[in-house]
């Protein structure tokens, strides 16, 4: 089936490769999705996202005797990444309120490299021992190999995508947090408490953020490299969606991973792999923006 | 002599000593320190040059680059592979090493321009995560690429036979001390002129470097282009100081800390790039020295640059808000405006001295935005040498009319014509190139230029030095070196108005130029406006609510509402139109 000449140079068999490049792609779905609701909501494209995460599950393998792992650690993680996530929330909406959406996402630039080192500091630059929570292949036939983690990933992302739709739409915090994200100053002359909403987004995100590196971890984030490694193509899902639509993220980051999957198993164009996230998003963005487009509305 | 002249003479002997300065200081350094310091001393010298060009991108232009490091590593992987792979290596003698850093800095620049590519149509946040993108993808490429010195033992050799030695390391230094004091003053001198000045501009505002006759996508691009350069030869420097490099040398949490270091310092001044490079590279000594982890440098970074930017300040300007009130003896800067005294209040009436020859030809368009008809079937005509008045209520589409003239609304229907020459898909700064410039409602003046820098970029050369001080001295504007930072909201766009003028167009658009002005300074304005015509040879179309004020200037009115024209010919009998009267007073007029 997959013997023409395209695919001579292939080392492996290039539909195994796509497939297994899911278990990236699923990871990319879920933090394209958890980019684009800070985006949305917090008016912050949020470049410690990830870190936060990584951070606090290296830190709750250390606290957590290890006879209550995973489920202890991956608690703690959760915990951990929340308060983390609210203290950059706290800074971002006290300090930056009114600063625009480079200003704030230079802030979490700037926490990015600070949770960087201070994880290299406290847990060194070695692959931590996280214990995983699902592993193995769920589907393995000769040309076909999807893991139980790409499952568990896309499906979280979609979880994610999906509530976070219903809370928006249906609810009156939902309302509210949309009230606040098209016009804070509105917002807060209305009544409504803007910290505590910013807080609960910055707190929501961190926790899942937290939940989803302990999941990811034990294959995908093993040292503090991660922070940056996982963020790109993520940022890349979540443009496809041009940080507003969540199907879309899922879908961009399902493809990113499948795309470097699939050029692993051609060994000539192994360089490439790591261009593909950045090269996606100069295409996508390109392409949206094509259109001559001015910095301010009038 | 005029009081601009000795201010840029003043300045220019101050930066001469300063070069003076430098040069000593670096012999005394190659002389004096010990061996340890000078090695360090090169470190920070490198850094510093990485920062200067971060400075030009992020600093003067405005941009969120998180590559910095990558120009480094691409100008030193190209320069080794020249050095040793091609017979630029021993062609040019001591010299090769700096033909080979200045062609690594060249190959870096073009990664910049590729970089700087989607800054065309990007902005903001997006481009940090394409920049970030790429420095973390050519970190995981050169870990797999290596560079060309990692298979051999040979060290690159320095420029000129100096030996990797502690001796040599010495002449090494003073040879980077050079090249650092060459760019820190090119950069200086290009911060100061035309390019430093777009770059600064469209920082401020794209929509107001368009409208100035310049394009964006030369000032974006350049930037990058310039920094990458400057990156490209710290990378060249790298390679010459410790003569094997690696990737380690250049990974993206360098090309982080070096940003948040150019948010914490302020890196567009040269002095901050030199004071970020020594805490770039002191701070990881110090906590040596204190036998601490290293990390503990970019969690500091890391803390400052938060502080630095929920402050929105650097220290550089810190440093010189702080200056300056001292040299003012403590009193905080007062805002500067315009001088009435100096302004001839004489009231004339009107000058019409319309030669009849139509300039500005609007013809049927029609602006739509969704569902809304912003501009439908709207034509009117300036005149050459006449006033029109283009008035309305709120929403009627005055603004939309103005954008669609310059260029700033592209899908209009119908024509818009300029002595006759159609102007449909001509971009905003080829309009203004074409003779319309505009003003706009909002304030679009950068606040980090002085009046002169900033009439001069928007006069294009059109105006001579003399015939820039003459207009801003008829529109009583504050002196030409008074920084605008320090001059009030309704000066900055009589100031706006005037470096206009000295573009020379043939029409002129105000959008509401009088708004923020005093009641006195709006019958001096309207004095001004009206005399334009004959004195500068410039046709006007002014937008304005103050009807006093356009009665006093304009010959002509055009009246939009709902998007369409409801009235247009001469102001009288426009004014007395009672359809107007209750389109703009909102009420039926008995």
């Amino acid at each position: 089936m997959f013997s023409s000449k395209f695919f001579e140079g292939a080392n492996v068999n290039p539909m195994l490769a796509v497939t297994a490049g899911l278990t990236a792609g699923g990871t990319f779905a879920l933090f394209g999705v958890l980019l684009t609701i800070m985006s949305r909501l917090g008016k912050v494209v949020n470049f410690s996202q990830i870190a936060v995460g990584v951070f606090a599950v290296f830190l709750a393998i250390r606290i957590v005797p290890r006879e209550m792992q995973p489920l202890g650690s991956v608690l703690a993680a959760m915990v951990i990444a929340m308060v983390l996530s609210m203290i950059m929330g706290f800074i971002v909406a006290k300090w930056l309120g009114d600063a625009s959406v480079g200003a704030r996402s230079a802030a979490t630039v700037a926490i990015l490299l600070g949770l960087y080192s201070l994880s290299n500091l406290i847990f060194g630059t070695r692959p931590q021992p996280v214990i995983p929570l699902v592993k193995g292949p769920l589907f393995q036939t000769d040309f076909i190999n999807i893991s139980q983690l790409a499952i568990v990933t896309t499906a979280l992302a979609i979880i994610v995508a999906i509530v976070a739709k219903l809370v928006l739409r249906y609810t009156m915090v939902g309302t509210r947090l949309r009230a606040v994200s098209d016009r804070q100053d509105a917002a807060e002359l209305m009544g409504i408490n803007v910290m505590g909403l910013q807080l609960g987004v910055w707190a929501a995100t961190g926790l899942i953020a937290g939940f989803s590196v302990a999941l990811v971890a034990n294959v995908q984030a093993t040292d503090a490299s991660s922070m940056i490694t996982i963020l790109i193509p993520s940022a890349a899902a979540a443009l496809v969606g041009a940080f507003k639509r969540m199907d879309l993220a899922i879908i961009g980051g399902l493809s990113v991973g499948a795309l470097q999957g699939l050029l692993t198993a051609f060994p000539s164009l192994v360089l490439l792999k790591d261009w593909v996230p950045i090269l996606v998003i100069v295409i996508l963005l390109l392409w949206t923006e094509r259109k001559e487009v001015w910095d301010v509305a009038r | 002599m005029s009081l601009a002249k000795i201010v840029a003479r003043r300045q220019r002997t101050r930066f001469l000593i300063l070069i003076a300065a430098a040069v000593v200081v670096a012999v005394a350094v190659t002389l004096g320190l010990p061996t340890y310091f000078v090695f360090i001393s090169i470190t920070v010298l490198v850094a510093m040059v990485s920062l200067m060009g971060l400075g030009v991108v992020t600093g003067s232009a405005g941009m969120i680059a998180l590559s910095q490091l990558t120009f480094a590593a691409i100008g030193a992987w190209v320069m080794e592979y020249l050095m040793l792979h091609t017979p630029i290596g021993g062609m040019f003698g001591g010299l090769s090493f700096i033909v080979a850093m200045l062609l690594g800095a060249v190959a870096a620049a073009a990664l910049g321009l590729i970089v700087g590519l989607p800054a065309l149509r990007l902005r903001g946040v997006n481009l940090a995560v394409i920049t970030l993108g790429v420095a973390a993808a050519a970190d995981m490429t050169l870990q797999k690429v290596f560079f060309p010195d990692a298979w051999t033992n040979e060290r690159i050799p320095r420029p000129f036979g100096i030996a990797h030695s502690a001796d040599g390391d010495r002449m090494y230094f003073l040879f980077v001390a050079i090249v650092v004091i060459i760019v820190a003053a090119l950069v200086f001198m290009v911060n100061k002129g035309r390019l430093g000045a777009m770059w600064r501009f469209v920082a401020f505002s794209e929509r107001g470097t368009a409208a100035a006759g310049t394009k964006v996508r030369n000032a974006k691009l350049s930037a990058f282009g310039v920094s990458a350069f400057i990156g490209g030869i710290a990378g060249g420097l790298t390679v010459g100081q410790i003569g094997q490099v690696n990737y380690i040398s250049f990974a993206t949490a360098g090309s982080l800390g070096l940003y948040v270091l150019c948010i914490v310092v302020g890196a567009h001044y040269i002095d901050m790039a030199f004071f970020g490079a020594c805490l770039f590279v002191f701070i990881p000594e110090l906590l040596k020295q204190f036998g601490l982890p290293l990390e503990w440098a970019n969690i500091v970074f890391g803390v400052l640059g938060v502080q630095a930017l929920t402050t929105n300040t650097s220290l550089g300007d810190q440093i010189r808000t702080w200056l300056r009130r001292r040299r003012s003896g403590g009193a905080e800067v007062r805002p500067v405006s315009m001088h009435l005294e100096d302004v001839d209040l004489e009231k004339t009436s009107a000058v019409f001295t319309t030669t009849g020859r139509p300039l500005l030809e609007v013809k049927d368009v029609s602006v739509v935005y969704g569902e809304l008809r912003a501009l439908d079937h709207v034509s009117l005509t300036v005149y050459d040498r006449e006033v029109v008045g283009l008035i309305g209520p709120n929403g009627a589409g005055k603004s939309t009319m103005i954008d669609a003239i310059t260029g700033f609304v592209p899908g209009y229907e119908g024509s818009i014509e300029l002595e006759g020459k159609l102007l449909n898909g001509l971009a905003p700064d080829r309009r203004a190139h074409a003779g319309i410039r505009r003003t706009f409602q909002q304030d679009r003046v950068p606040s980090s230029m002085t009046v002169g820098q900033y009439v001069r970029l928007m006069a294009h050369g059109k105006s001579t030095h003399d015939e820039i001080e003459e207009i801003l001295e008829y529109f009583g504007c504050p002196p030409a070196h008074t920084p605008l930072r320090v001059v009030d909201v309704g000066s900055r766009r009589i100031v706006e108005v005037a470096a206009n003028v000295a573009s020379k167009p043939l029409v002129l658009l105000l959008d509401e130029p009088a708004a923020g002005l005093s009641h006195d300074e709006h019958i001096v304005f309207g004095n001004q406006l009206r005399k334009l015509p004959q004195k500068y040879g410039i046709s006007v179309l002014l937008i304005e609510h103050d009807l006093d004020l356009v009665r006093s200037v304009c010959s002509k009115l055009v009246v939009l509402n709902f998007g369409g024209v409801l009235a247009s010919g001469d102001q009288e009998q426009v004014l007395r139109n009672p359809e107007v009267l209750k389109a703009y007073m909102g009420e039926k007029v008995e």
